[in-house]
Formats: structure tokens, sequence, C-alpha cells
């Protein structure tokens, strides 16, 4: 498999780094609010100069919460046949953001409320040109 | 502000009704209200109506305008109000607005649907610039996948068991047998519920609301014309309609901030809190809730939440039967969405349906024993909240 027939889902919303993989975002320079994805403008009602900056985030994180899904999510969510269950998360990340992701795991069943988890990139589906769509998601190791 | 009254409720029953338009539930809902209230339409001086954005309104959640025509277009203002799962309760502010303002003494409120099947798509336009198109393509959340994660959380926080959830479920069909309006009235026992299947771990599947038609209608008025029709009206002692704070620690999107505390569903919060203000009571007053059990998760986040108990209170309070209509904090006599299936946008004015019956002691077998202020609430997409207290 090489690396040319993946595609990203959405542009901007996630990087391989030389560091490694990156959540694009933002971060507002007077109040230090975080944002994923960007921002246009700081909406944190107590901040008193909105000053957008760009940023990344990841890799490291801890799960705050999950869920495993056991059946398939409504469009215009996509998922390769046949359906198997997935799990998601809400990810604590270190910069003070909170993250929607996928969750992937050896076994799903296994995941943890407060287990250190790691951001990747990898397949979501294979689209119809039988390109595969990759977005973020954390594995928890 | 003038005080405001219930006059009349009314509720077309909740089901799957292939052979009925949206305007047909909407106009028995009516009618049923009118004839409660004792007036006739012509009387009816403005309409609030929930929008929805999956039947009837002609595409574009122009409710209000179809059962005017329905009813009998007579030039009457019509609001249609959009919310997601809490436009009923946006439609009940605007009328109890509009009647505590003086600007009108008859208002009719009403909030009906015709759901399509399966899992409920929240995205419209299909742009990366749209945020929920890109939640959804991106990670894939249905509703469930969000109260599933709400719910491990809680789990974790409070030692909450599977067992605990299921009974919450058993509560809410014991008492739906007991109501003529509930989709779904035979009782479910506790292995009936652990036994249905995982929908969103650990969410099973009678632990989270169906979709289903539906349609509750109220109408509203000022205490000169209440006293003309009844010695014991129902009062609307407050009506109020919130949205999330920025620091709330549920994503609404792809990201929010880690909060500081333990600041979830902050629109509800708010709501509520505003409703116990402008009632001049406080959550030891309430006699009953109505609450929106999309899934049984709410029956055990919210009222702590809302100061009815303590935090990590609420799973004993279920486990000692103080939820059910005859215990010390009665939820959802009616059977809640859990019995009845989400009609989305009519949600808001059937809680109003069923604390209006509650209070006048009409409510049969599920009559929460003297029951004197009843508290509802609902919670919308988008960050949307509503609360109202009714008094007797």
């Amino acid at each position: 498999m090489t690396t040319s027939n993946q595609i990203p889902v959405a542009e901007g919303l996630f990087a391989e780094t030389a560091d490694g993989p990156r959540l694009l975002g933002s971060k507002c320079a007077t109040c230090e609010t975080p944002y994923f994805p960007k921002a246009a403008i700081c909406h944190n009602p107590n901040c008193s100069d909105s000053k957008l900056e760009d940023a990344e985030f990841g890799p490291n994180g801890t799960l705050w919460s999950y869920t495993v899904q056991y059946y398939p999510p409504p469009p215009p969510a996509k998922y390769d046949e046949p359906f198997e269950p997935y799990a998601l998360g809400l990810i604590d990340l270190p910069e003070g953001l909170r993250v929607l992701s996928k969750v992937t795991a050896d076994d799903i069943e296994a995941i943890e409320v407060g287990g250190n988890v790691q951001l990747v990139i990898e397949k979501l589906h294979t689209n119809a040109d039988g390109n595969e769509v990759v977005t973020f998601k954390f594995r928890q190791s | 502000m003038r005080d405001v009254a219930v006059l009349g409720v009314g509720m077309h029953p909740w089901g799957k009704f292939e052979d009925k338009s949206i305007t047909d539930l909407s106009r028995e809902a009516v009618e049923a209200a009118l004839r409660d209230a004792g007036i006739a339409w012509p009387e009816i001086e403005a309409v609030s109506a929930a929008s929805s954005r999956f039947s009837g309104g002609k595409g574009w959640g122009l409710n209000g305008n179809d059962i005017v025509e329905e009813m009998g277009s007579n030039g009457v203002p019509v609001y249609n109000l959009s919310a997601g799962c809490a436009a009923g309760g946006n439609a009940l502010n605007i009328g109890y607005t509009l009647v505590a303002s003086g600007l009108y003494d008859r208002v009719l409120v009403f909030g009906a649907e015709k759901m399509p099947k399966g899992m409920i798509q929240t995205s419209g336009v299909e742009e990366e610039t749209d945020p929920e198109y890109l939640r959804q393509i991106s990670v894939g959340m249905p509703g469930p996948a969000f109260w599933g994660m709400l719910c491990t959380q809680r789990m974790d926080e409070y030692g909450t068991t599977e067992e605990q959830l299921a009974r919450i479920a058993v509560k809410a069909h014991e008492n739906a047998v007991h109501n003529e309006n509930a989709r779904f009235r035979q009782k479910f026992t506790l292995e009936d519920v652990l036994n249905s299947k995982m929908v969103s771990y650990p969410l099973r599947l009678y632990e989270i609301c169906p979709i289903s038609d539906g349609a509750a209608a109220v109408v509203l008025c000022s205490a000169e014309v209440a006293r003309k029709h009844t010695t014991r009206p129902v009062w609307l002692a407050s009506s109020t309609v919130a949205t999330y704070r920025y620091d709330d620690g549920i994503p609404r999107g792809l990201a929010s901030v880690v909060p500081k505390g333990r600041t979830l569903h902050s629109e509800a919060k708010l709501a509520v809190s505003k409703a116990f203000d402008d009632a001049g009571v406080g959550p030891k007053d309430v006699s009953l809730v109505e609450l929106q059990d999309n899934t049984v998760y709410y029956e055990l986040a919210f009222p702590e939440e809302w100061g009815l108990c303590e935090p990590g209170e609420a799973e004993s309070l279920v486990e000692k039967g103080e939820t059910t209509p005859v215990g010390s904090m009665p939820i959802n006599p009616s059977g809640g969405f859990l019995s009845f299936g989400e009609a989305t946008t009519a949600m808001g004015v059937f809680q109003i349906c069923e604390l209006a019956w509650q209070l006048r002691g009409e409510a049969g077998e599920r009559q929460v024993p003297n029951a004197k202020v009843g508290l509802a609430q609902t919670l919308g997409l988008g960050g949307n909240g509503t609360a109202a207290i009714l008094k007797r």
C-alpha cells in the first residue's frame, strides 16, 4: 500500500509532520483558549482581545470517556461493509482541549476511561475509486 | 409581566401512523386542547409553533402556518420556532411571553412530528465548511454514541451499574402502562432491558428513546380569561430558554475546552435555574419533573445538576423507588421519551400536557399524590435548553 492513494477525509484537519501526526487548530494568544478545527475568532466571551494563531495539537492525550458503537452511523458518515463496531471517545489534551475522535485499540472492548492515548492517522473507509480515505484517531496502547 | 395560565391541553397519541399526515396529528391535538380549554379556534389570537425539519411546514419548518390553514385562515399571527429537540420548549416560551407581556390573552402553542425511519441525521449542507458535516464525516457520531460517552464517564465517576441503568427503563415503562397516549405500554422486566441489544455502550436498545410520530398542544391565557373558565387554574409560573456556555465540557462540534470542574449540560442547568428563580420556587418545592429522557443517563445526571439531589445520589434514589410517582422525587410519570419515543419538536409541549394533568389530579393510575409544582425541561441540538415551572 502506498501513501499516494490515501486521501484525507477533509483538508486542514490533521497533518503528518516531521514529529508525527498532529491536529491542526488554533489558539488565542490573549486567553490561551485552544480550538479544533481552526477558528476565525476567539469564542471565549470573557476574552478581551481575539488573537488567533495556528496551533498543532497531539499526539498524547488521556481518555475522558468513550463508547462502543454497535450500529452503523447515519449518513453522511461512511464505513466499509461489513460494518464493524467502533469506539468513539472524548480525549483530553494537555493544551486544555477535549477532542471527539474515533478510538482504536487491539481490543476495543478493553478500552478504559483514564487511559493514555496517542494520535494516529488511519483508514476510515475505502471510497468508490478504491482509494483509502483517512482520518484522525486516538489509539489506546 | 402578567400571570399566565395553562387553560387547555391536548395530545395525539405517540406511535407510527402511516395513514395520517402531520397536519392530521396536529389538528387532533389542537382540537383536543381547544375543547379542554373550552374555547373555539377564532378566539385564538396568536400561534406559537415548533418547527419540524422532518415533516410538513412546506419543507421550511412553517408548521404553524400549516395548522392555521387547517383550522381556518383568519390572519392570526404565527411564530415558527426552531431549536432542535428543544423547539417545543421554545414555542412555549414565546407563547408565554406573548401572554405575559399583555400583547395577547389567548395563545395556542403546539408541536408535531412525523419522523423518518432510523437514527437521526444531523447535518444539512454537504460542505466541509459546515462544522456538523465535518464532524459526521471525520468521526461519525450518532446521538446514542453521544449519550453513551457521557454515561460511561458517569459509571467511572460514580460506579453506576448496568442494572441501575436498566431500572430506569423498567420504571419508565411501568408508568407508561397507565398512559393511553404512550407508544409502548407493556411492562419490561430488568432482564428484558438487560437482554436488549447493545446500541452504544453502555446503553442498550430499551435504554434509549426510539423515534415516533406525535403531536401536543396547549392553550395559554391571561389570568382574567382563566378565571372566566375555571376556579382552579394551572399556572405557567415561568418559562425559560438558554444556550450552552463556552466552557461546557461536552464538545458540540469536534472539540471543546476541558472545563474547570464538572460543567456539563450547561444549557439545561441555566434554563432550569432561571425557571426556579422566575417562579420563586426551589428544587425542594418540586412535586414532579418531566425531563428529556432521550436516554436513561439523563435521569441520573440532571437531578443533581439542578439541585434536586446530591451529586452521585441519583442511582440510589432510583434503586429505592424514589423516582416513581409515589416516591420523593418523581421523574417522568408520563413514561417519558423512553415509552413515547421521540417526536422531537413536540416533546416540549407534551411535557406541559402531562404536568397540567398531574397538577389537576387527572393523571389516573400514574398520578403523583398532591402534585403542586411541576418542572419541565428540554435539551436540543445546537446547545438549546428550555425549562418551565407549572403551579396550582
